[in-house]
């Protein structure tokens, strides 16, 4: 059996480089072997003195990377903000937009609406689980090859604007985006939907002939308003003009809707006279419901636009 | 009072650079990695061997440092010599030392007053 000196040598051997190796092996088992020797002489027996000597030498592994001069840590100071910022700037927007497409597509090209939110979710966690694992290993191998970037230096032009924290934070931002998509999905995805089920008829929830305008219309304010989402997380806060194209938008999406509700024009005929509560009144009452959130939602969104424009001017 | 371990830190940074001078100025007699370790330990350089061992070899490769396998005694053994380039960045060094040395007198004669 050998040695544990010659499994210690061994061990440290295997991760330096080869042209090395012998030359390193005779100096570190002698380098060693004094080591075991001073304390011998001090009366202590050979095997105990050996374990010593190496636990004080430590995991080879380590004394390996010293010996080869290599880092020990995945991502060094040198790259980590720059991958940590990279990783960031990713992993906010795409997983989602690929989770509202997915969700999208599937409720719509693949008819399967019960799967999408599913189908979403799992696409976007996929997708931020290989954006995570590819950037990483794409700056772990820069940072073993010490690839010079030739990044410009940080300079004093690069502070930001503002020095009080945002107003408009990324993760809202974010969740607005994905909620604006995700409702065109729904306004396409329902035209597609077998919702009443049992003779396998489509049945949208709308009213299919909106399709000559008021939907696409719709669908064009909500993407418009995806829109304002991004300028507004770029200014940082609310401004007056913001505030004014928000009320623009509101109105453009609820005073459609309200007129559609209140003339009886949204809800698809066919799915009234399909259910009995519906025809008796229930259609009514789900329509002037409708009004009053319609009307709140769109009102307290923009009176928020104006009191937070108020508070940003303050500052 | 602070910490052990604050202390440590600091007095860490403060002998990192040293192992490298101590080595050179050691190394004006030729040596064996485990023989330098004991001396620089007699001088009140206390460095760990799998330190030692490590930046003697890099300092050979930067040019510092020369070496020679001595195979009269028992065990063959590499024996280390401050070569030449060695002899220069080791002369820059001790300056700096010494300058710091010399300004940090001066900054706590400056701060007494």
């Amino acid at each position: 059996m050998s040695s544990l000196t010659d499994r210690y040598v061994a061990a440290t051997l295997r991760t330096v480089p080869a042209p090395r190796r012998a030359e390193l092996a005779e100096e570190l088992r002698a380098s060693i072997a004094d080591m075991i020797d001073d304390r011998t002489a001090g009366g202590q027996d050979h095997g105990s003195a050996e374990r010593e000597v190496l636990t004080e030498m430590g995991n080879p592994e380590q004394l390996a990377a010293r010996y080869s001069d290599r880092t020990l840590q995945l991502i060094g100071p040198r790259y980590y903000l720059l991958w940590w910022r990279v990783l960031r700037t990713l992993l906010t927007w795409i997983p989602a937009i690929v989770g509202v497409v997915t969700g999208v597509v599937k409720a719509t090209v693949g008819g399967e609406p019960g799967a999408a939110i599913g189908a979403g979710i799992a696409s976007a966690l996929q997708t931020a689980v290989q954006i995570a694992f590819w950037v990483t290993l794409s700056f772990a191998v820069l940072e073993r090859t010490r690839a010079p970037l030739g990044l410009p230096e940080w300079t004093v032009d690069q502070l930001p604007e503002e020095t009080h924290e945002r107003q408009i934070s990324q993760p809202d931002s974010v969740a607005s985006v994905v909620f604006l998509l995700g409702t065109v999905g729904v306004l396409v995805g329902q035209h597609f939907q077998h919702w009443a089920g049992g003779d396998g008829s489509r049945l949208p929830v709308l009213d299919p002939a909106l399709w000559s305008f008021w939907l696409p219309a719709l669908i064009a304010v909500l993407l418009a308003t995806v829109g304002l989402e991004v300028a507004k997380y770029r200014s940082g806060r609310w401004t007056w003009p913001l505030v004014a194209v928000n009320a623009l938008l509101n109105l453009a999406f609820a005073a459609p809707v309200v007129w559609l509700l209140l003339t009886d024009r949204l809800l698809n005929p066919d799915l009234i006279e399909r259910f009995a509560w519906l025809r008796e009144g229930g259609a009514d009452d789900v329509a002037r419901i409708a009004v009053v959130v319609t009307v709140v939602v769109a009102g307290w969104d923009v009176i928020d636009s104006a009191v937070k424009a108020v508070r940003a001017g303050r500052r | 009072m602070v910490s052990d371990e604050v202390l440590r830190t600091h007095l860490q940074e403060l002998r990192r650079g040293t192992i490298v001078v101590a080595s050179l100025v050691a190394l004006r007699r030729p040596d064996y990695g485990y023989a330098l370790l004991q001396r620089l330990a007699a001088h009140g350089f206390a460095v760990d061997a799998n330190t030692l061992y490590p930046l003697l070899r890099r300092l050979e490769e930067q040019g510092l440092l020369t070496s020679e396998w001595n195979t009269e005694e028992s065990r063959p053994r590499k024996f280390y010599r401050t070569s030449d380039d060695g002899e220069r960045v080791l002369g820059r060094l001790l300056d700096d030392l010494t300058a710091v040395q010399t300004s940090v007198t001066q900054l706590i004669e400056g701060v007494g007053r």
